[in-house]
């Protein structure tokens, strides 16, 4: 095995790549919100121990969506933030927020709790909700990053515009989420090539991996110039998982990029994920596969796939309506008004 | 009754063309900001006078009746306070006496500055109350709203003001429903940490809400959902109850529907769909209609009760 470099090289093919790692947030979709305390330090240590730069944490929906809608966890975001900020000694603390689910407060709080990165989060079209809270976090001094969700929803340009956007309002990196595994890796380096065009700092980008390609993606993304990638340990993350961070760090290493991650430690992490986190591994299954294809945010699996069952429906039908009126994230009471509607044909 | 708009944009524009078709209501005036220029035109075309000035030209218009879309109604009421109008204030965040036309529009026919909480709020308060009145409000244990509204049915004041749209409905629901006191922890996002216990039976009283813009197209209708943790609720009786609730809002705004309603032991939830009526507004922006449909009607029981 080929060590890491531990200094990033200036030429262009071997930019430093910075993995931003959601598992301890986007993971939480995989068991129902149910991650423990006890369960986010062990990871948490890991991650550290692995020299992964960032380690997000919260609710699968982030600060303050812990609700009947998406899901109750297992514990409040205080005592996510006190837990992995204690275990972690090199790693920066990372966390979520897409106005309407929380709120400035939450941002403060967090920020209180040490969280040095934090991600504001807007559907694809709505980059304008991210102004206060991008500014709050400027204001309170920890890094301020913009997300677009759902962002298959959308065309290229506006995205470029969104983002550009949200630069506007104090963004110090932004970039697009594809919530649902829709993007063939041609459809990312359009997308990453117009954001980087049109901005002027680090781009994001985060991967579901429902067609497989979520490693392919996140490749092209960094070919077309992004700077941050989102990768889970062992893929744990929403729907049929995230881009395996582990899989992703040997592949940009064999490409000749720097991540300053220790690959040996990340596979560690990534056992620790598997032992301590996962209840089973991600999986493409047939319902990932065709909710990817549908268009449908991947933190829904769980919820549909548990409402078809009990009402007797083909999940699979539940996803080609959803995907039909665009359900987006936090619309999780339109999978009971599908579910009845098809109990009834 | 002379009535003035003060805002110009896509919510002031409508409420100006309510006015305008009020027997009660002479729309005297429209005040629009700097960027109004277009919504401006649309309300002189209305037969409107319309102004730039701002609050002056308010206070110089003699009204008996001011509707306020800005983002600045604090400063305004302070200024309009000792003129003897009543402001109908539709920004997120007011302090005005929070009002739902069928629930609880009396106990405001003495108040000068009416606050017509959020879009949301006017479509769960409705709700929302006859859920407490059938279960009793003190066995409320938790609410929880989640609204979705189309991208294209709010603009910039919305989506700039989130978190006071959600601190305000969660206000409203702590004291027109639970007859709480919307002071301790009513600040945006108080009620998330403490929401959590409610699982746990810590949260006697807790309310919570979640707001969603979506981007899908066709632009669905503004939604609504809501789920109450309160016991003794029989679902039956709760339907023929809600059924009532949802006909008196339609005297006012006739797309509003509770398409919903379950108990699955304490669980209750039901699920509201507001669409715009008539072709002033897309059918989508059930949520523009209703909150200013509740405002327009508050003006006319306003003008019925103080006419000599």
């Amino acid at each position: 095995m080929q060590a890491p470099s531990t200094t990033p090289s200036t030429s262009p093919s071997s930019r430093r790549v910075v993995i931003h790692d959601p598992t301890l947030r986007d993971g939480q979709h995989a068991v129902g919100h149910r991650l423990g305390a006890a369960q986010m330090a062990a990871y948490a240590r890991a991650a550290d121990a692995a020299g992964i730069p960032v380690v997000e944490v919260g609710h699968g929906n982030g600060l303050g969506a812990s609700s009947l809608q998406i899901g109750r966890a297992a514990i409040p975001d205080s005592v996510m933030l006190t837990t992995v900020r204690q275990a972690l000694t090199r790693a920066q603390m990372g966390v979520f927020m897409a106005p309407g689910w929380g709120t400035g407060d939450d941002i403060r709080r967090a920020v209180d709790h040490g969280a040095e990165v934090v991600r504001v989060a807007a559907h694809c079209t709505e980059a304008a909700v991210t102004e206060r809270h991008l500014g709050l976090v400027r204001e309170l001094g920890a890094q301020a990053q913009a997300v677009l969700l759902m962002s298959h929803m959308t065309g290229v340009e506006q995205l470029a515009v969104q983002c550009a956007q949200a630069v506007c309002f104090g963004a110090q990196a932004v970039g697009i989420m594809d919530s649902a595994g829709h993007y063939l890796p041609a459809d990312v380096c359009e997308r990453i090539a117009a954001i980087c065009a049109a901005v002027d700092v680090p781009v994001i980008f985060h991967g579901h991996n429902n067609l497989s390609m979520a490693v392919a993606n996140s490749v092209a993304a960094v070919q077309a110039g992004a700077g941050v990638i989102d990768a889970c340990a062992r893929g744990f993350g929403a729907g049929a998982g995230n881009t395996q961070l582990e899989a992703l760090v040997a592949v940009l290493e064999r490409m000749g990029h720097w991540t300053g991650i220790d690959l040996r430690a990340a596979l560690a992490a990534a056992d620790v994920a598997e032992q301590q986190l996962m209840d089973r591994p991600a999986a493409i299954d047939s319902v990932a596969v065709f909710s990817g294809l549908a268009g449908v945010f991947s933190g829904f699996k769980r919820p549909v796939l548990a409402a078809a069952d009990a009402a007797g429906v083909d999940p699979l039908e539940v996803f080609a309506e959803l995907g039909r009126r665009q359900a987006v994230a936090g619309q999780e009471d339109l999978i009971g008004v599908v579910v009845g509607e098809l109990r009834q044909r | 009754m002379r009535a003035a708009v003060i805002g110009a944009g896509q919510l002031g524009i409508d409420l100006a063309r309510r006015i305008c078709g009020s027997p009660w209501l002479d729309c005297a005036l429209v005040v629009g900001g700097p960027s109004s220029d277009r919504g401006l035109r649309l309300a002189a075309a209305l037969g409107c006078a319309v102004s730039a000035a701002g609050l002056e030209a308010v206070t110089a218009a003699d009204v008996d009746v001011v509707f306020d879309v800005s983002n600045a109604s604090a400063r305004h009421w302070a200024d309009l306070v000792a003129t003897g109008v009543v402001l109908l204030d539709l920004t997120p965040g007011s302090s005005g006496t929070m009002v739902a036309p069928t629930v609880n529009a009396a106990s405001a026919d003495s108040c000068w500055h009416l606050n017509l909480v959020s879009c949301g709020g006017q479509a769960v308060l409705p709700v929302l109350e006859t859920i407490a009145r059938h279960g009793g409000r003190d066995a409320v244990q938790y609410v929880e709203v989640v609204t979705t509204a189309a991208a294209a049915s709010v603009g910039r004041h919305t989506r700039l003001n989130l978190d006071e749209y959600i601190a305000t409905t969660q206000d409203a629901v702590r004291q027109i429903v639970l007859g709480g006191d919307a002071a301790p922890g009513a600040g945006p996002g108080a009620g998330h940490e403490a929401g959590h216990g409610a699982g746990h039976g810590a949260g006697h009283g807790v309310v919570k809400v979640l707001a969603n813009l979506t981007p899908a197209l066709p632009a669905p209708a503004f939604r609504a959902e809501v789920a109450v943790i309160c016991p003794g609720v029989e679902e039956r009786a709760l339907r023929a109850e809600l059924a009532a609730a949802a006909a008196a809002v339609r005297a006012f705004a006739p797309g509003y529907q509770i398409v919903a309603c379950r108990v699955d032991g304490d669980l209750v939830r039901a699920s509201v769909t507001v669409t715009a009526t008539g072709a002033r507004l897309p059918a989508y922006a059930g949520n523009v209609e209703l909150i200013n449909a509740a405002a327009v009607l508050l003006a006319e029981r306003y003008a019925t009760l103080r006419k000599p």
